[in-house]
Formats: structure tokens, C-alpha cells, sequence
């Protein structure tokens, strides 16, 4: 514990969750009626966590890394030996790629809080402690998933994964139809399948390298030491080429364990069971925060690999081209557009995972962009289907139930439309041509042109699944031309769900700008 | 120039309703931009801002000897779709307002890509065009067909071209990999330079096959008859005059003036896929019931010739290439305005049906139709001729690396498939202009149409202005685009 410094300004992004947590419990313990406060509670820290990951964001706008340096993250740290000849080792680790990852993660979640913020009218027996535990378990998540973004050690990595997953499941089961349980414990079961093979890689790596620390150096110690061993007369227990396959092992084995929160072919099973059976909210929860922690999980593993310089992982590339294939063509037969996005997640995911075939910078934050583009465009969607759920609360669901929703609803239709053609890739969704521009230019330069064309061709299979959603939304239903709501009514609906208007509204914002500028999306990540 | 209609655009598809304000908006827009264009064009201006940095993306447009005519030509087209949009009625399915926002975002689309001055940007635009371009299809098509037809028409333009451009997309990302920079106008300098021959043709043959299904090439164009049967006219006018253009323009400033010697491994294949999509078309042609078919199979024919003009990698070639581009943009566009208007009075283009003749009944009609078929069998005097021919003597004497043999045999097969060319437009003259059988013509087919007349027969007109102008002094055009090509070939002759 000793010469350890805690900069508490640096982990305040992951802090105020923790701390708005807090409030909500004490709250609820005060007074149990109070309803909308957790909610108003959980948005303030979502929002202030957001904020706090400004700096990291300005001091990683240039190329060289800005690292933090503290302690008392882990106290299970002091157990740990200090590991001799390792320079000083920073367990939290904010960059530029980091800080927008947290910045992601804060702001979905704000929206999502928007989307789950109870309505007036529903009534809920007395009693009852739905909202302050729904709050305190998306608040808990994302404090999850902002730690594991900046992990350095094991320890913390793997709890922060698993603080980011196991709330999830309780919103899950928390949502409360039948279906959701179903959901619940598929969720339930991958995750601890995860959480093992997850494991089982960081106990590899831990062999592997003698480290407990996810970082380059680390990683490196092994090629040194090994390089260096018989010479220097280290006590090397492995041989140098057993030791290189343990880490390349040891990669796979968390590049499973993650995929199955990434939803990747073959570990996706859960994901539309698990989408269609929870409330809206928790399903853009999964869709977007979620994703990002599992990313921002994979990023770390990776960037520590890249310095030993492996070669590009044919895993990643069979995984990404076999996410992509089967989420769009399952896509293609779904009507219920929560069951289509949660499909057309796990295509989507098997893009975020495309670049990463080249492990390498360029990669890295190619994968991180696109997986940017992707949440922006979700959110947006998302939230188009929770205000249509509003509006017309048994069919929602339904493909059709969008149907005309130009004529009926311009506003709407412009902002599903544009988050349509950004996950197409097609403008005006710029950002999402954008997207795939940069996804594919790491395949490319490494010279995988076959995964570049299979990807070329599951871009045009995705268009086709978009498009059958937007071809609904801009022609008029013959028969039923339903009259244009009046504006004074949309207006007084839109007074009804302030919060889910908002959000829908901030989003789309935000989906707008980057269109236009891409380069402000692009520049975040350094 | 092209934030104009791209801002009248958005007004248009913002306005709700049918009202006379977007109407104006059109109409001053779809002006205002052709007025600019002529402006740009005859200045050279440019405009460069950094747009993506850390993708190096630029905002970078300019007009050169090569992009100018194309500018022209869609510029002026759009403002006469917009015109004769607004003098009928607009199509049902939307609103007008949608409509014309759709007109003028592809318009933005197409200018912008003939500008580009920038691979990924170049990209960029030429996706802008899809999604417009499939709503009016999507939307605006014919009425008197099933939903579904519409559906598929619409589903296949998209799905193909989006297919082309993602393709196209791999091969800019491995061009611009390797050259290290996006910039056309550098890659096109380089020329090739410090690529291997392998990779040369792994960029080549993507970019060919992506732009290939745009332009269309034989074995890709599938997509092209449905799609411009079902189009509005507006719709058929634009795709077949703006946007297969975009592809034979891709050909040449993306494919061939970067990777010439992936381009010349390449060429029999391009010049053989071009003959067999001349006599493909032609035959097509001689048997195609449907007008409209009729005309977009024509298309493919047409676009034959540009691609073996390509192939014969010479300068002439070039020029004949973006001659003929200009010709099929201006004859397509004639007689789809003719057809389409026929189409919508006779609620079917199904040759089959025994009709009044237009020569007695609608002699403007039947004017328009006549120098349009004329022009595309390619007689002399009429614009297209000069298309053809280059093409043709340019593929007969080749650029000196290129199979000459081949080259030939194609030019022989090519010159069969102008005499189809004329087999086809002389039946069609026959059926439709002179009216054989039109006595066996019964009920409402027996009744003449209503000759096209104001604005729509003033679109016609100028057209067939253009073709004669044009066909009679070629010079005219030729000598826009000569300093241009000898550019990038002399370029291309120090890239070897």
C-alpha cells in the first residue's frame, strides 16, 4: 500500500455511480414512495460520470497515452507479491480510447434511464421497490463497465466484467413478464460459462507471463525473459515456445469469454431471447452499455497482446465473418423489431470484432470507432421503439406497427430513419459509411481480402435488413392511411414522457453532428 | 454548387404536403445549380477543407476536362426532370415534396461524385444517390403494377449496387493503403507507381467488378431492367442518364488512372464482357414486349461500347468512352421522356397491344421518337454516332499492350451489334412511330394519345436539340475532355 498515490479526480467517472448507488439506497430507506428520485438520482450520476471522463478525453486527444497512477482500486492488491523488475505499474489507465469508451458507456446509460423513466399513469401497487432497485442496478453496471475500460490487473478487470454483467441479468428477470425469466437464465448461464472460460485465460496469462498486470509491459516480460532467459539464467519453469502459445491460448480463451457478451457466432444464443423478453430500457442496456464493457474488456486484453506483436488471429476473423453472416440473414426473417436489433446486434458485433483481426493500433481503434458508430445508431432506435411502445402499447413490437410512420410522424420517422441507414451504412447515415470505411481498412492493410469481401457482402445482406424495416416507415399502408396526428395531440404526448422524448431527441442530436462531422466521433479516440 | 440541392433537398422532404412552395423551391433550386454548374465549370473552381483528418478524408471538389461534361449534363437533366415532373401529375405513393426531395438529393449525390477529388469521398457520394434513388423507385414506381414487383425492382437496385460499391470500397481501401494517400489527383500522378503487379490487379479487378455493377456490365445488369420499368419517369430519365454514368466515370478516374497496369491485365476480359453485353442488349432487344424494357436493355447495349472503348486503353478510347457516356446520357434521356410519357397515358409500354400510330395521331410524339431511336441505332449526324464509332476505331487500334486480336474480333462483334441496334430501333419505328397493325386496334387502345405539348414537349425539344447539335459538332465536346485525357494518359505513359 505504501508510495501509492489515489488521484480521486481520475476515478471519479467510475465514483459517482458508485456514490449516486449510495444515495438511492439510503434514499429508498427514507422514504420508499418517492418514485421518479432514484431515476433522477441515477441520471445525475450517469451524467456527472460522463462529465468527470472530460479530462481523460482532452489529455488523450494526442498520441501519447496519458497514464494515472494509483492504488487502493483493488484492496486485494497488498496480497499480491510486488512483482521484482516491473517499472511502476498504473492499475487505472485513462487514455483518450478509455475515456470515450467511459464517456459511451456514462451516456447510454443516461439514455436508457430516460427510456425507463416511469410514466405518471402507470400505477404499481404500493410498496413496491421496482424503481430504486432498477436504478441501483443500472448504476451499479455502469460503474462496472467504466472500471473495466480502464483495468490494468486482472483482479479488478475481472470483477469490473463481471459487475458489469450480473446487474443485467437481475434487470432481465427484474422486467417482469414471463418471458424475461426465460431470458434471465439463459443470460445467467452463458455469463457463468463466460465467466469460467474468462478464467481460465487470465490464470493462463497469469502463468504465462508471471504478471497479474494486462499490460504491454507485461505481456513483453514474457518474450523478454524468455529471450533473455537462458543467457541471464532466469528461473524460466516453461520453455520461451510454450510460454508464446499460453498467451496466444490465453487469448482465445478470453476472446470467448468476452464474445459471449459481445453476442458473437457461437456464443449469441441469448441474445434475442434475452432482448425480447425484458422492457425496452434493459434491452438498449444490453445493446449498448453491455456491449461496450465487452469491448472495452476485449480492447485491454488486446492492446497488452499487441506489443508482443502476434500474428492477426484467424479466431477473430472466423468469428467476426460468422457473427455477421448469420446475425443479418436471422435478421432478414424476424418480424418483432426488438428480436430484429437484437439480431442485428450480433451482425453488428461481428463488425466491431473485424478489425480487431489485426491486432494492432489501427485496429484497435477501428474497432472502438465502429463500435461508437453502432451504440449511437442503437440508442436512436431504440429509443424510436420506445416511444412508438408508448404510443401503441400492444403493438410496438410489431414491423408493422411502423408502417406509414412518415406520413404519421415525420419527426420520428426521420430520426429512425437516419439510425437505420447509419447501422446500413448507407448516407445519410454517414456515420455509419463512415464506420465501415474505417472497419474495413485494418483488414485491408493486413491483406484479408477474402474477410473484406465476405464482410462487402454481409454489408449488402445488412442493407437488406434495414431497408425491410424503412420500407415500412416511408410507405403508406394501402387502405389504412392513417391521418396525420394532430399536431396539439403529438404535442400533449410529447408532454406525457418528457424524459423519453428528451433522450430520443439527444440522441439523434448527437447522431446528426457526428454525420455531419464525422471527425469529432473519429478524433475522440485519439 | 452542391450544397444547393442538397439544402433544397431537405427543404422539400421537410415541407409536408403538396403546396406550390416546393414547387418553387425545386424549380429555383434545380436552376440555380445549373446556372452554378455552368459557372464552375467554365472557372475551374475548386474547393478543398479538411473534413475526417484522421482519415484523411478531404473535402475536396473540382472540375476537370473529364468530369466537366458529366457535371453538365446532370445539372441541366435535372432541371428538365424537374420541369417535367411539375408540368403532370407526381407519381402516387408520397407526397411531392418527397419526390422532389428525392430528384434533387440525387442530383447532389451525382454532382458531388463527378467532383470528388477524393477516393472515400468519391465513395461517400456515390452511395448519397442509393437511398433516394430507392424510395423513388420504392415509392414512386409504376402504379399499375403489384406491390410486390415494385418491391423486388427496388430491393434489387439497392441490393446490387450496394453490393458493386461495398466491393469498390475494398479496392479504394487497398489502393489508398498502399499509396498511402486518398487524393485522386496524386493517385492518378503516381500512376500505378510502387504497386506490384498482383496487387495492381487484385484493386483493378475489384474496382471493375464494383463499378462494373453499376455501369452495368453484362453479366451484373440485372437489376437495370426491372428497376428502370418500374421508375417513375423522373426515376428512369435520372438512372439512366446520371447514374449508370457514374460507373463508367469511376472506370476511368478511379481504375484507370491509378492502376493502369491491373486495368491493361484486365482488358479483355472488360472488352469481352462489353461485346457480349452489345449483343446481349441487341438480342434482348429484338424479342422485349415492354417499351420501357425495351429502352433499359438498349442501355446495357450502349454501355457496351463505353466499356470496349475503355478497354482499348488508348486516348481516343477514352474519348470515346466519355462521348459516349455524354450521347447515351442525352439519348436515354430523350426517348425515356418520350416512353414514359406514352407509358403514362396508355397505362402499359407492352408492344404487343395494337395501337392508333403516332405518326398520324401525335406527330410531335412521334418526331421525338423517331430522332431518339435514330440516334441509338447510331446514324450518322446524331450524337451517339460519334460514341460508337470512336469506340470501335479506337478498340481496333489499341493502345500497344493491350491484345490487339481480341480487340478486333470484339470490334467485329461490336459492329453486329449496331446492326441489331438498328434491327431493334427500326422495329420499334415500325410498331409504335408508323403504326403497323394499328387498324386490328380496338376500344381504348384505338384512341390516339394527347400530343405531348408546353413544357414537356419543350424538354422533348431541346434534347433532340442537344443530340443533333452535338452529333453534328462533336468538337464541341471533345475538345472539353481532350487536354484531360492526354493528361492522364501521358501520366499513364510515365507510369510504365
Amino acid at each position: 500500500m505504501k508510495g501509492l498515490t489515489i488521484d480521486y479526480a481520475v476515478v471519479l467517472p467510475a465514483l459517482l455511480p458508485v456514490v449516486g448507488l449510495v444515495v438511492v439506497l439510503v434514499a429508498d430507506l427514507v422514504d420508499p414512495r418517492l418514485r421518479r428520485f432514484p431515476y433522477a438520482v441515477a441520471g445525475l450520476a450517469a451524467l456527472g460520470s460522463a462529465l468527470a471522463t472530460g479530462p481523460g478525453l482532452a489529455l488523450g486527444g494526442g498520441s501519447t497515452r496519458q497514464t494515472f497512477c494509483l492504488t487502493g482500486r483493488a484492496a486485494a492488491r497488498g496480497s499480491l507479491p510486488a512483482v521484482e523488475g516491473l517499472p511502476q505499474v498504473c492499475l487505472w489507465q485513462a487514455d483518450a480510447l478509455g475515456s470515450t469508451l467511459q464517456l459511451a458507456a456514462a451516456l447510454s446509460a443516461l439514455l436508457c434511464i430516460a427510456l425507463a423513466w416511469p410514466g405518471t399513469r402507470r400505477t404499481r401497487p404500493v410498496g413496491s421497490t421496482r424503481e430504486p432497485v432498477e436504478a441501483v442496478l443500472l448504476l451499479a453496471a455502469l460503474a462496472g463497465t467504466v472500471v473495466v475500460a480502464a483495468s490494468r490487473d486482472v483482479g479488478t478487470w475481472l470483477v469490473a466484467l463481471e459487475l458489469a454483467t450480473l446487474p443485467v441479468i437481475a434487470l432481465v428477470a427484474l422486467s417482469g413478464r414471463r418471458s424475461a425469466v426465460a431470458g434471465a437464465t439463459q443470460l445467467l448461464v452463458t455469463s457463468l460459462v463466460s465467466f469460467a472460460l474468462l478464467v481460465l485465460g487470465v490464470a493462463l496469462w497469469f502463468t504465462a507471463t508471471g504478471s497479474p498486470f494486462l499490460t504491454p509491459d507485461a505481456a513483453l516480460s514474457t518474450g523478454g525473459a524468455f529471450a533473455a532467459g537462458p543467457a541471464a539464467g532466469a528461473t524460466a519453469v516453461v520453455s520461451p515456445s510454450v510460454s508464446a502459445g499460453l498467451v496466444a491460448l490465453a487469448t482465445v480463451l478470453v476472446v470467448a469469454g468476452v464474445g459471449f457478451k459481445l453476442s458473437l457466432v457461437p456464443f449469441h444464443a441469448w441474445t434475442p431471447t434475452a432482448y425480447a423478453g425484458s422492457s425496452v430500457a434493459v434491452a438498449t442496456f444490453l445493446a449498448t452499455v453491455s456491449k461496450v464493457a465487452a469491448l472495452a474488456a476485449l480492447l485491454v486484453v488486446l492492446r497488452a497482446v499487441s506489443a508482443l506483436g502476434t500474428p492477426a488471429l484467424l479466431a477473430i476473423a472466423i468469428l467476426a465473418a460468422l457473427s455477421m453472416t448469420l446475425g443479418n440473414v436471422m435478421a432478414l426473417r424476424q418480424a418483432d423489431v426488438v428480436r430484429l436489433l437484437a439480431w442485428s446486434t450480433v451482425a453488428q458485433a461481428g463488425w466491431v470484432v473485424l478489425p480487431l483481426v489485426s491486432i494492432s493500433a489501427l485496429g484497435v481503434t477501428a474497432s472502438a470507432t465502429y463500435l461508437l458508430t453502432y451504440v449511437v445508431a442503437t440508442l436512436v432506435a431504440f429509443a424510436v421503439v420506445a416511444v412508438t411502445l408508448r404510443d401503441e402499447p400492444g403493438r410496438g413490437r410489431q414491423l408493422t406497427a411502423y408502417d406509414g410512420l412518415w406520413r404519421r410522424n415525420p419527426w420520428r420517422a426521420g430520426a429512425l430513419a437516419l439510425a437505420l441507414t447509419s447501422l446500413a451504412g448507407l448516407p445519410p447515415g454517414v456515420i455509419g459509411l463512415v464506420g465501415k470505411i474505417t472497419a474495413l481498412r485494418p483488414v485491408v492493410a493486413e491483406g484479408w481480402v477474402w474477410l473484406a469481401v465476405i464482410a462487402a457482402v454481409n454489408a449488402v445482406i445488412g442493407v437488406a435488413v434495414y431497408l425491410r424495416w424503412l420500407r415500412g416507415v416511408i410507405t403508406v399502408p394501402e387502405g389504412r392511411a392513417a391521418p396525420r396526428q394532430p399536431a396539439a395531440e403529438a404535442l400533449a404526448a410529447a408532454r406525457r414522457r418528457p424524459a423519453l422524448v428528451a433522450g430520443l431527441v439527444l440522441a439523434s442530436a448527437v447522431l446528426v453532428v457526428v454525420s455531419v462531422q464525422p471527425d469529432l466521433l473519429l478524433r475522440l479516440l485519439g | 454548387m452542391l450544397l444547393l440541392p442538397l439544402l433544397g433537398a431537405i427543404a422539400c422532404i421537410a415541407i409536408p404536403g403538396e403546396s406550390k412552395v416546393e414547387r418553387g423551391i425545386a424549380h429555383g433550386v434545380a436552376l440555380v445549380t445549373a446556372v452554378l454548374a455552368v459557372v464552375v465549370v467554365a472557372d475551374r473552381q475548386q474547393v478543398d477543407a479538411p473534413w475526417i483528418r484522421s482519415l484523411g478524408v478531404r473535402w475536396h471538389f473540382g472540375v476537370d476536362g473529364i468530369s466537366a461534361a458529366l457535371v453538365l449534363l446532370t445539372a441541366v437533366l435535372t432541371v428538365a426532370v424537374v420541369a417535367h415532373a411539375l408540368s403532370g401529375p407526381i407519381p402516387r405513393g408520397g407526397t411531392g415534396s418527397t419526390f422532389l426531395g428525392c430528384i434533387l438529393l440525387v442530383e447532389a449525390g451525382a454532382l458531388a461524385t463527378f467532383t470528388a477529388r477524393d477516393a472515400v469521398l468519391f465513395f461517400i457520394a456515390f452511395e448519397v444517390v442509393l437511398v433516394p434513388m430507392w424510395v423513388l423507385v420504392r415509392r414512386f414506381g409504376d402504379e399499375h403494377v403489384p406491390d410486390e414487383t415494385r418491391a423486388d425492382a427496388a430491393g434489387r437496385f439497392v441490393l446490387f449496387t450496394a453490393l458493386g460499391s461495398t466491393l469498390m470500397l475494398v479496392g479504394i481501401l487497398l489502393l489508398v493503403h498502399h499509396q498511402g494517400t486518398s487524393d485522386l489527383t496524386v493517385l492518378a500522378a503516381r500512376h500505378g507507381a510502387g504497386l506490384s503487379r498482383s496487387l495492381q490487379v487484385t484493386i483493378a479487378a475489384l474496382l471493375l467488378l464494383g463499378l462494373g455493377i453499376k455501369v452495368p456490365l453484362w453479366p451484373l445488369h440485372t437489376w437495370l431492367p426491372s428497376a428502370h420499368t418500374i421508375a417513375p419517369t423522373a426515376g428512369s430519365v435520372l438512372l439512366a442518364a446520371v447514374l449508370l454514368k457514374m460507373g463508367t466515370y469511376g472506370i476511368v478516374r478511379l481504375a484507370v488512372g491509378t492502376v493502369p497496369r491491373g486495368v491493361a491485365e484486365l482488358s479483355p476480359v472488360l472488352a469481352l464482357l462489353g461485346v457480349v453485353g452489345i449483343l446481349w442488349g441487341g438480342l434482348a432487344c429484338l424479342v422485349e414486349r415492354d417499351l420501357k424494357r425495351l429502352i433499359a436493355y438498349s442501355s446495357v447495349a450502349h454501355m457496351g461500347f463505353v466499356a470496349l472503348a475503355i478497354a482499348s486503353g488508348s486516348e481516343t478510347g477514352l474519348q470515346a468512352a466519355l462521348f459516349g457516356n455524354i450521347a447515351h446520357g442525352v439519348v436515354s434521356a430523350l426517348l425515356f421522356f418520350v416512353v414514359g410519357d406514352l407509358k403514362e397515358q396508355w397505362g402499359s409500354a407492352d408492344l404487343r397491344v395494337a395501337r392508333a400510330a403516332l405518326r398520324d395521331k401525335a406527330p410531335r410524339f412521334g418526331f421525338a421518337l423517331v430522332v431518339g431511336l435514330a440516334a441509338a441505332l447510331g446514324l450518322p449526324g446524331l450524337v451517339s454516332f460519334w460514341g460508337e464509332f470512336l469506340a470501335l476505331y479506337a478498340a481496333w487500334s489499341p493502345a500497344p499492350d493491350r491484345p490487339v486480336a481480341l480487340l478486333r474480333a470484339c470490334v467485329v462483334l461490336g459492329a453486329v451489334g449496331l446492326a441489331l441496334a438498328a434491327g431493334y430501333s427500326l422495329r420499334v419505328a415500325r410498331i409504335v412511330w408508323a403504326g403497323e397493325g394499328s387498324e386490328a386496334a380496338t376500344g381504348a387502345a384505338a384512341e390516339p394519345v394527347l400530343d405531348t405539348r408546353g413544357v414537356r414537349y419543350a424538354v422533348v425539344m431541346a434534347l433532340v436539340v442537344v443530340a443533333v447539335t452535338l452529333g453534328i459538332v462533336p468538337h464541341l465536346l471533345l475538345g472539353l475532355s481532350d487536354a484531360a485525357t492526354t493528361g492522364l494518359l501521358t501520366g499513364l505513359g510515365a507510369g510504365r
